[in-house]
């Protein structure tokens, strides 16, 4: 019985590997798509039989801007074998559902991390009476996957960042007020970052108060682009009734850092070696490589003297 | 070139080897080339699939490969130190057995450099060490400090032989014209003039004087690779020295071994005496216990520190599950058996030094792999979930087949080259009538002290 149960296991999991290789070589070359469709008409009963449908795993999230558009980012993977596999050049429709009818919102192709982000400009969808919005990702499915859709419902809000400088202590002012009944929103966490060269880094947090307001003191010392500029960002995540929000303001609070490359020193890091290393190397070197080349000289005279005369050869000679 | 009386009779007993290619010869040449040729097979597997048909992998990225190339260039020291040290202290024993000294040199260091490139995944990038070279990186010290080491041997060689090739061009050999015009280039025109004798005991002197700060500043660089990194059993400031005199050890091993062949295959026992075999047996012996002393400086203080990661690395030296009857491979035929053997009179004979030359030498070899092999398969971040493979080190098929081509490669350059040149050198007796060491003169400790 084990037997039996374990065999068709792995086949299923061998065809669903041999699945999820071909299709990654049809995706990962845009141009060969077309030819690959006509190749696999050829074994096409054989395809058939041998290749079964791959589940997509769809993710959705939106971010609310400061400014009413709204980030729709959606992620599209599957698992093989235990292990989730990103899918890239997959076609995402993005949807806004109303009570009514579907309004198709645009489509993006998923990036090689299997990431799509559609921008929804602001007005382009309006909430419903009770302020929430509700957006929809789908993928259509192909030869190799199924079909898979994700939804996803928010409030509409709003979220402002107000840099605030009293003397000399800098603050951020974060106000959160939500679109239809609730106007001010209160007891939501807020964190505060400044935008570093890779990732935001978090400055502090506060909680909103019933004014729907929460206020962080940020350093004074933080280093800036050459100007002095820092990008101070508001970030709610994960909000149960808000999902997420973000807000961001620049301000000419950091110390300049130039941002031209300056030359390394000489160290052992660097493309240029401590000059103490360059003189010992070519001491040594040119001292040993100057004594071989006097003695390459001196062999040369050698040949350039004047022949002996005849020579009293060996016992054969 | 005139010679005297010795120095003809050495000439004509050597005379027959360069002048014929006899049978004997033909059937190791072809021995060594099949050997040579499996290796040559297993090169293009190896380069049509890649390194992964090694046993090298993520963890353990140096095996064999680099076990030989470290034993190859140790055993080059064999001539840089003999030759030239005793060359300095003006030795006369010395004189009979510095050509093949400086033939194991020279092809020594054309052998070892060559595992290296066998090691390397991408051959077509080689050229970029010379294009962009790092001086910080030692990788870039080794391949110019072989280079220029290569470069002198090669120096020092040629000018130990350039006397002979004149006698050679003069003696009517019977051999082809090719060979008799490349003897007479070689020569570059010595006829042994008073200014011509000068010039070349110049350069020689020179080049023995700068041989010897050369090969210790080789392997220095060599042991750098391995400890300027963080590796446990890698990081110690005792190992430039440790692996100088392991390579001098190991490169006297060689030497006597080599001797013993020819003096049984030429029958130059009245050249190759039994006080040669018996004063490099000396010389073997006090290398044998320093670098037993530097061994155990080197565990014991690695062993009493206990740091976490030195220790794993010395638990496997230590156990006989994992690298434990190695190890004591290495240190008994390594270190014990060379001293027992020289240190006891009744068996401080030819035969018994040349035995324990052959066991140490394989003993050193196991010690490079020692070094390698067990630090890299104890990765300082834990390696979960990986194959077991990856964590282990086995050589592959591959890689003994190379090692033995190298090997068959080292001893077919030995015989090509003795049948070339005269392995007792005829121009060295220049200046004394009878050789200084006879066969029946008895051994006494002070004729260590040069004459």
């Amino acid at each position: 019985m084990k037997k039996e149960f374990i065999i068709p296991a792995c086949r299923k999991s061998l065809r669903q590997f041999g699945a999820a290789i071909a299709l990654a070589g049809t995706l990962m070359i845009p141009g060969t798509i077309t030819a690959q469709a006509d190749s696999t008409q050829k074994t096409k009963p054989e395809a058939e039989e041998a290749v079964s449908l791959l589940s997509p795993s769809l993710e959705l999230v939106s971010v609310q801007n400061t400014d009413g558009s709204i980030d729709l980012r959606s992620s599209v993977k599957t698992k093989i074998k235990g292990t989730f596999i990103k899918l890239p050049l997959l076609k995402i429709k993005f949807l806004y559902v109303s009570d009514t009818a579907e309004k198709e919102l645009g489509f993006v192709i998923t990036d090689r991390l299997g990431k799509a982000v559609f921008n929804c400009k602001p007005g382009a969808v309006e909430p419903d009476k009770e302020g929430k919005l509700h957006f929809k990702a789908v993928f259509a499915g192909n030869k190799s996957m199924e079909a898979g859709e994700v939804e996803v419902m928010v409030k509409k809000a709003r979220l402002e960042i107000i840099p605030v400088k009293e003397d000399s202590l800098l603050s951020v002012k974060v106000k959160l007020s939500a679109t239809g009944v609730d106007t001010l929103v209160k007891d939501v966490t807020i964190g505060i970052f400044v935008q570093r060269s890779f990732n935001p880094l978090k400055l502090g947090e506060g909680t909103t108060d019933e004014n729907g307001e929460a206020t962080v003191e940020i350093p004074s010392k933080l280093p800036g682009d050459a100007k002095g500029n820092i990008v101070l960002l508001a970030k709610i995540e994960e909000n149960e009734a808000y999902g997420n929000l973000e807000a961001k303001a620049t301000q000419q609070w950091g110390i300049p850092v130039s941002d031209k490359l300056q030359e390394l020193p000489r160290a052992l890091w660097s493309a240029h070696p401590p000059l103490w290393m360059l003189i010992t190397f070519v001491i040594l070197v040119g001292t040993v490589w100057g004594h071989y080349i006097i003695i390459i000289f001196e062999l040369f005279r050698l040949r350039k003297e004047e022949p002996h005369p005849p020579a009293t050869a060996t016992s054969n000679a | 070139m005139e010679l005297n009386t010795y120095q003809k009779e050495t000439f004509e007993k050597q005379r027959p080897v360069i002048e014929t290619f006899g049978k004997k010869t033909w059937g190791w040449t072809i021995f060594f080339l099949c050997w040579i040729g499996l290796g040559g097979y297993a090169l293009y597997l190896q380069i049509a699939k890649g390194h992964s048909i090694t046993g090298m992998r993520d963890n353990v990225v140096w095996g064999l490969y680099i076990a030989n190339f470290i034993f190859f260039i140790g055993i080059s020291y064999a001539g840089a130190v003999i030759s030239g040290i005793l060359h300095i202290l003006k030795v006369e024993w010395r004189k009979p057995i510095i050509r093949i000294a400086e033939m194991i040199t020279v092809i020594a260091t054309i052998i070892g450099p060559v595992f290296i490139l066998l090691c390397i995944g991408r051959l077509d990038r080689l050229h970029h060490l010379f294009i962009y070279p790092r001086l910080q990186s030692p990788i870039t010290w080794d391949v110019l400090a072989i280079g220029t080491y290569f470069t002198g041997s090669v120096i020092f060689l040629y000018l130990a032989l350039i006397k002979d090739f004149a006698i050679y061009r003069d003696a009517k050999l019977n051999i082809p014209r090719w060979k008799q015009k490349l003897y007479k280039i070689l020569a570059i025109g010595y006829r042994g003039t008073p200014s011509q004798k000068r010039h070349i005991r110049i350069s020689t002197n020179l080049m023995a004087i700068m041989i010897i700060p050369l090969a210790i500043i080789v392997h220095s660089v060599l042991s750098w690779i391995f400890g300027m990194t963080l590796r446990p059993g890698w990081h110690s400031t005792i190992f430039g020295p440790y692996f100088v005199l392991a390579a001098i050890y190991s490169g006297t091993g060689v030497l006597i071994m080599a001797m013993w062949v020819y003096r049984k295959m030429y029958k130059l026992n009245s050249y190759l005496t039994d006080k040669h075999f018996i004063y490099l047996g000396y010389i073997m012996m006090v290398l044998g216990a320093a670098y037993g002393y530097f061994t155990f400086s080197e565990y014991l203080t690695g062993w009493f520190a206990s740091e976490k990661w030195e220790n794993e690395v010395i638990s496997k030296l230590f156990n006989p599950k994992e690298y434990g009857w190695w190890f004591l491979f290495a240190n008994v035929a390594g270190i014990l058996l060379p001293i027992l053997i020289v240190a006891i009179p009744k068996t401080r004979t030819p035969n018994l030094i040349a035995f324990a030359s052959f066991f140490m030498v394989i003993a050193l070899w196991v010690k490079r792999y020692l070094i390698i092999v067990p630090t890299l398969e104890s990765p300082l971040l834990p390696v979960q979930d990986t194959r077991i493979e990856y964590v282990k080190y086995s050589a592959t098929w591959v890689e003994w087949a190379l090692t033995l081509a190298g090997i068959a490669t080292f001893f077919l350059f030995f015989t090509l080259m003795s049948k070339f040149v005269t392995v007792i050198p005829i121009s060295e007796f220049g200046d004394k009538e009878k050789p200084l060491i006879t066969a029946k003169e008895p051994v006494h400790e002070s004729e260590i002290v040069p004459a």
